[in-house]
């Protein structure tokens, strides 16, 4: 008898398994892809999932023209380099009525950049299951998110429409104009993803290791000043700062944290000892009571 | 920003102060548990719960201070009030979200623990049962002052039903009977009595207090008599259904990987049992046969895999099996079944209808329905069953179903991973009901007047023309077949897809 397996061995395989039920019951499934470590631990999932084949479907990222620099970078060397097909989509219609991070209340950038344009995606190219990293550990109205998490058409989401899923069963058969979300990594912690990470030795965005990086202090909370866009107001300057990133999204709306961990040991040992849990350090789940409830009727991932 | 934001005042907080503490970065655990909980609000559910977080997890700080800074206090006491750290919706009651569970996780030295929270209320038998199809081990609550009563029954019928095997009773607000023993012991028998009548293999009484934390993780200077484990050591030690799953080889295929021409990869995860290579496999619906050459994973080749292992196994024969096969042992295959008989816990808002078009999921098949009866209704107290021929929401039906063509199905008592159903609406693609199959039988039923057969050739010549005799155009070919099946049998057709000639023939069992 071999050893039993550990609680990420259990957890990768479940994924492994969803994956696979919702790529052979959907017809057009896409990744969303959003280049943090969530979505590089997704992806490689999907591999896992498929090999020896390539992964079956392509991946969508849904650039609101505000990640962090690093980000594309690395986006557009892990699809080179794994020979991916990805789908890089805008609202072009929102950046042309100016909206952004740092006018606009970030519900409103939210709303047109990413809800909004993540709606374009998917119904310009027929997508009828998305794939996405969130997990059930981040907030508590995704604790009873489901696996199989259907939209009605225009992508909304009714609690009273949600199946129940029972033993490891998964049913997939849409109604009329149904789409579905797809979480492979529902029951992963954020702990799991870090350690899952070290274990398989996967390489993620510089930005979530230390290092000395322009920033600026507003209401509270440190952000970098990626580019000329975020500049200081009255009484904020620009000071060099050791910092690193929990969670990446836009950068106006991400905020640092002091750190010196520079290595991937080092930033599993902080998150592992970690005072706070993620979310804290996503400004746009603070912006309203019950924030992310609210963002997922409206088609939010 | 709002008023929910962070500590403003510490700008520059530091991430982690403590980075000397970790003896192993990639610290695997030694198993995950899923944990159900059951019992009403009164009985002290969310305390319970809350409890275990906060002594026995790695609840983040700021969790924790949230407890102690709101100075909500636990009813009748100076201590916190643990209860908060199950917060739910925002709006839960507004929205009437009925089908509900919430999840939460926590680690404990050793292992992952997976709370399965679920309402606890008797008309949410649905809610529960659901719940309870993934738990390992279940705890149901009772408070000492009333001990075990009928909703304790129904609870422990409803994990038995969907074939949980591990049940502890926690016998909570030992504080408010004076810790006495006595009252302790004639809950005990009660609960012992009640669960001889089903298939638990353990069934532990524990005497506890979730608001002072007696027998929680800690043992109880109040309860010098218990000698027994407390709720955590009881937990730990509790096997996960995976590692229970039986010696049984079953292998559901979910699909078919290729990669150029020498590979095609049966993926599926293992449910039961284990494979080697060399072993010689099969598929009960067609017969065919094949031994096992290869086991693929990213990390490298397996020399074998068991329950709960995502792989795909490479034959030394290409046979033509695909998404919907259960894969075993030649000599301890499942029933290639055309009829079930099952029970049903009914999930769904609208009630039964004998005309709906209904298919039956299996682990990795859907099968229309030819006809579906229900038989009787299961009285969860008393488990007598009484004639019925309709079912609406958290009934718990007994029903017999002639399947549109066959399916491999076990009996889920025997080997319960391949017994799982789902009724599914057709239409809607709602999910009507979860069940476990009771009995089944490879012996079609005699067909109705009316039956008709839908033949092969006639789909071959018309609808299905365009489609070659690869295997993914296989798939197509019964895909199609099932929905005009369903089209047929949404009219009022009583309907049966002609199977498939047998391989051993000679003739391509395509088509």
């Amino acid at each position: 008898m071999t050893a039993s397996p550990s609680h990420l061995d259990l957890l990768e395989s479940e994924s492994i398994h969803i994956f696979r039920e919702a790529a052979a019951q959907f017809r057009k499934p896409v990744l969303m892809y959003s280049i943090g470590k969530d979505s590089t631990v997704l992806l490689h999932l999907a591999r896992k999932a498929f090999f020896p084949q390539a992964v079956p479907f392509p991946l969508l990222h849904v650039d609101t023209t505000w990640k962090f620099r690093d980000m594309i970078t690395f986006r557009d060397r892990t699809a080179r380099e794994l020979g991916l097909n990805l789908i890089v989509h805008t609202n072009e219609e929102g950046i042309k009525r100016g909206i952004n991070p740092i006018d606009h209340a970030p519900s409103i950038h939210t709303d047109v950049l990413k809800t909004q344009a993540l709606k374009q995606a998917l119904d310009k190219y027929g997508f009828d299951a998305a794939f996405g990293g969130a997990r059930r550990d981040e907030e508590a109205s995704r604790a009873k998110e489901r696996v199989f998490s259907f939209r009605a058409s225009g992508h909304r989401w009714d609690p009273r429409k949600q199946r129940p899923e029972m033993w490891h069963l998964l049913n997939g058969r849409l109604g009329t104009g149904e789409t579905v979300r797809v979480f492979p990594m529902s029951n992963w912690t954020e702990k799991d993803v870090w350690r899952y990470i070290l274990r398989e030795k996967l390489e993620v965005v510089p930005l979530y290791f230390a290092a000395e990086r322009p920033t600026i202090v507003r209401n509270g909370q440190i952000l970098m000043q990626d580019d000329q866009r975020l500049q200081p107001r009255d009484g904020e300057k620009v000071e060099m700062r050791k910092i690193r990133f929990r969670t990446l999204g836009d950068y106006p709306l991400t905020a640092a944290v002091e750190s010196d961990a520079d290595t991937i040991e080092s930033v599993v040992a902080e998150t592992i000892n970690a005072q706070t849990s993620e979310r804290q350090g996503r400004l746009i789940d603070h912006d309203q009571a019950g924030a992310m409830e609210k963002k997922k009727q409206e088609g939010y991932f | 920003m709002s008023v929910h934001a962070l500590h403003k005042t510490e700008a520059t907080q530091k991430a982690a102060p403590h980075l000397e503490v970790v003896p192993n970065l990639v610290r695997e655990l030694g198993g995950i548990t899923h944990l159900l909980t059951c019992g009403s609000v009164d009985d002290g559910k969310s305390t319970l719960i809350g409890r275990l977080l906060w002594d026995a997890s790695d609840l983040y700080e700021d969790q924790r201070e949230n407890v102690r800074r709101s100075g909500r206090k636990a009813a009748g006491t100076d201590l916190p009030d643990f209860s908060m750290l199950l917060d739910g919706l925002v709006a839960e009651r507004e929205q009437g979200i009925t089908i509900d569970i919430a999840w939460k996780y926590f680690d404990t030295d050793t292992r992952r623990f997976v709370i399965i929270d679920s309402p606890g209320h008797e008309q949410y038998t649905r809610n529960m049962a659901s719940g309870a199809s993934h738990a390992d081990v279940a705890i149901v609550l009772v408070d000492a002052r009333s001990g075990v009563k009928k909703q304790t029954k129904r609870h422990t019928a409803i994990l038995d039903l969907v074939g949980v095997k591990h049940v502890v009773l926690a016998v909570n607000k030992m504080d408010l009977v004076g810790w006495s023993e006595d009252v302790f012991r004639k809950i005990e028998a009660d609960f012992r009595t009640q669960c001889w009548k089903f298939n638990f293999w353990d069934a532990t009484a524990i005497p506890l207090s979730a608001v002072f934390g007696d027998n929680v993780s800690g043992g109880s200077a109040n309860m010098p008599w218990y000698t027994g484990p407390t709720l955590i050591q009881h937990l730990e030690k509790a096997p996960s259904r995976a590692s229970e799953a039986g010696s049984v080889f079953r292998f559901p295929v979910q699909t078919v990987l290729r990669d150029g021409q020498d590979f095609r990869g049966l993926a599926g995860t293992v449910t039961s049992g284990s494979v080697k290579v060399g072993d010689i496999v099969v598929d009960a619906l067609s017969n065919a046969s094949g031994k096992v050459i290869r086991i693929a994973t990213m990390d490298g080749d397996l020399p074998s895999a068991s329950a709960g292992q995502a792989i795909a196994l490479q034959l030394d024969v290409d046979i033509d099996v695909s998404r919907g096969a259960v894969l075993s042992a030649p000599e301890m295959r499942p029933v290639p079944a055309q009829t079930v008989e099952a029970r049903f816990v009914w999930l769904s808002e609208d009630a039964f209808s004998p005309t709906a078009g209904y298919l039956l999921r299996t682990s990795t098949d859907l099968i229309p329905i030819s006809n579906i009866e229900i038989k009787a209704l299961l009285d969860l107290e008393t488990m007598a069953s009484r004639p019925a021929r309709s079912c609406s929401a958290n009934d718990i039906a007994i029903a017999k179903i002639s399947l549109g063509r066959a399916a491999s199905i076990d009996v889920f008592t025997e080997t319960p991973e391949t017994g799982t159903l789902l009724l599914v609406d057709s239409v809607t693609g709602a999910t009507m009901a979860g069940g476990i199959a009771t009995s089944v039988n490879a012996k079609a039923e005699q067909p109705a007047e009316g039956h008709f057969v839908l033949k092969r050739d006639m789909l071959a010549n018309g609808l299905n023309r365009d489609l070659s005799m690869s295997s993914s155009d296989r798939e197509e070919f019964m895909r199609r077949a099932n929905e005009v099946a369903i089209i047929l049998r949404s009219a009022g057709v009583s309907v049966a897809i002609e199977p498939p000639p047998p391989v051993d023939d000679g003739m391509d069992p395509g088509l």
